[in-house]
């Protein structure tokens, strides 16, 4: 099988700050980490080509510095690593970042299947999964808990949805979008971290991939961001127990119990 | 372990580097360097298993991918439920390739990308949550007379619920024991070691930082407080003349020089 395995480089941090005047993620001085969700989504494509033979391809569209997190794929199984670099692509939305990936990967050629993480932690929105299979005119199967059967032409997947799940049947190539439930990321081995400093990263720029620079960076973003706001803080419910030990117990369990965590 | 005692061999952790290390050629170079010197002084090199919950390389892979010599008794590897079956196996199977004998055996700290065994994988269904005395259970089971394991013992926690545990690992294998940091005598390691006839070996806190324990010890150790730790650790070979000593953060250049006129 061949697997192209969508990375992103994200900020390591929960407290993501956005610059006011570009409306855009504040990165620097911040430590960059590869998507949690794309670590399973790689991890995925690993297993599948252990059990099945064939290559899994990492493939990114970021700065220069997104070069480390695709080592750190190497270091974690990728055979190879992709990254589409150009001032072309700056600026791009979900849309337009799904439309150089699924360039990407139609040059990559006879992809068999494409695995995203559900989302990316910084911009939460869960498009560019489906993007790429809108791009690339591919079925899809999103939030991807659990993937059975793999054929030559079929996947078997399980969907999570927030009332239970489905079992589909999707024809590959397919693009399949993946959550934490799907399986245990490794951690790189000293080994694979050594053999992915030594890696080649294969850079592309908008012209090998014979992308359309109209449809990239900011002109072929139909999306604009107008205004940010915080989430509204959260309200806390926290009770106190008081009492002597073996009545806070009992009251403690007897809470516990209705709410069903014992 | 209580060859180590007689030989007045330390114990001495050396950490591995860290997953995101940003300069791994100079941190592999340098745990190199460590474990040499302490192999080369005749003392026991102590891998730890990502400790604190940080993500490290493991003992057995830097041993393996930096080719270090591995002398049966001078080298212990901490092993913790934060692993998958087949890297847990993985580990003790090079453990045995290489002649590594001594594991301190732990539950350890996680961390959200740890996997934990499972207590159905290693046979023990009976059990919420795979702990050190499981992972006793299992090595002795699966790798009999393999390895001489060893285990922690906090005397800071609460004493009758440390002293229930303690038996129970000793009842799973446990063939010596390792305290946790002391700044002096402990009255909980004088019981321990009057209850529990191993080999006991006492850890000794190498940083200035004394503070630095207070999470360990449960109360708050002033920022400020002096702390001599080579007084420190002379202290504790004068109260503990019957045990075997573990030194945590040694300073490689001033302290480990020193260490071959202390316990003599």
């Amino acid at each position: 099988m061949k697997i192209v395995v969508c990375i992103k480089q994200v900020p390591g941090t929960h407290e993501v700050r956005i610059d006011p005047e570009t409306k855009r993620l504040v990165r620097e001085g911040v430590e960059a980490i590869m998507n949690p969700f794309d670590t399973y989504a790689l991890e995925q494509g690993v297993l599948l080509r252990e059990a099945h033979g064939g290559e899994v391809i990492a493939l990114s569209m970021g700065p220069k510095k997104a070069e480390e997190t695709l080592r750190e794929a190497i270091a974690c199984g990728a055979d190879q690593a992709i990254l589409l670099n150009s001032r072309a692509f700056a600026g791009s939305d979900t849309w337009a970042t799904s439309y150089a990936l699924s360039m990407a990967i139609k040059k990559i050629g006879d992809v068999d299947l494409v695995i995203c993480g559900k989302q990316a932690i910084d911009g939460d929105t869960a498009q560019v999964g489906p993007g790429i299979a809108a791009h690339l005119d591919l079925p899809q199967a999103t939030n991807a808990s659990a993937m059975g059967e793999v054929t030559d032409t079929t996947a078997n997947v399980t969907r999570m949805h927030e009332d239970g799940y489905d079992i589909c049947e999707v024809d590959l190539p397919a693009v399949v979008t993946v959550v934490k439930d799907i399986n245990s990321p490794r951690i790189p081995s000293l080994k694979g971290r050594m053999a992915a400093r030594k890696a080649v990263i294969t850079v592309w720029n908008e012209e090998d991939i014979s992308a359309d620079p109209k449809l990239l960076g900011l002109d072929g973003s139909p999306t604009r961001v107008v205004e940010t706001n915080p989430p509204p803080a959260r309200h806390s419910n926290t009770m106190v127990i008081e009492g002597e030990p073996q009545e806070c117990a009992k009251k403690l369990v007897h809470e516990l119990r209705i709410r069903t965590l014992v | 372990m209580q060859h180590h005692i007689a030989n007045k061999i330390y114990h001495v952790e050396v950490l591995p580097p860290k997953q995101n290390s940003e300069k791994l050629d100079e941190d592999l170079e340098r745990f190199d360097m460590k474990y040499r010197m302490v192999l080369d002084a005749g003392y026991c090199v102590c891998i730890t298993d990502n400790s604190m919950g940080h993500l490290a390389f493991q003992g057995t892979e830097l041993i393996e991918e930096l080719d270090l010599p591995v002398d049966s008794d001078q080298i212990m590897i901490h092993l913790n439920t934060f692993h998958s079956k087949e890297d847990f196996d993985g580990i003790l199977t090079t453990c045995i390739d290489r002649g590594v004998q001594h594991l301190l055996v732990v539950s350890g700290d996680g961390n959200e990308r740890l996997p934990r065994l499972e207590p159905e994988e290693i046979g023990y269904p009976e059990v919420t949550v795979v702990t050190s005395v499981e992972l006793l259970k299992y090595i002795e089971r699966e790798y009999p007379g393999k390895f001489n394991l060893g285990v922690a013992f906090n005397p800071y926690e609460p004493e009758q619920h440390e002293f229930e545990k303690l038996q129970r690992k000793v009842d799973a294998g446990a063939k010596y024991i390792i305290t946790q940091p002391l700044i002096g005598r402990n009255e909980i390691v004088d019981k321990m070691k009057g209850r529990f006839k191993l080999p006991v070996v006492v850890e000794a806190w190498m940083s200035k930082k004394l503070h630095l324990l207070s999470e360990c010890v449960g109360y708050e150790i002033d920022e400020n407080i002096e702390y001599d730790p080579i007084a420190a650790l002379q202290n504790l070979h004068e109260i503990y003349p019957d045990c075997g000593v573990y030194l945590a953060l040694l300073g490689y250049k001033t302290q480990f020089p020193l260490l071959k006129d202390i316990w003599v």
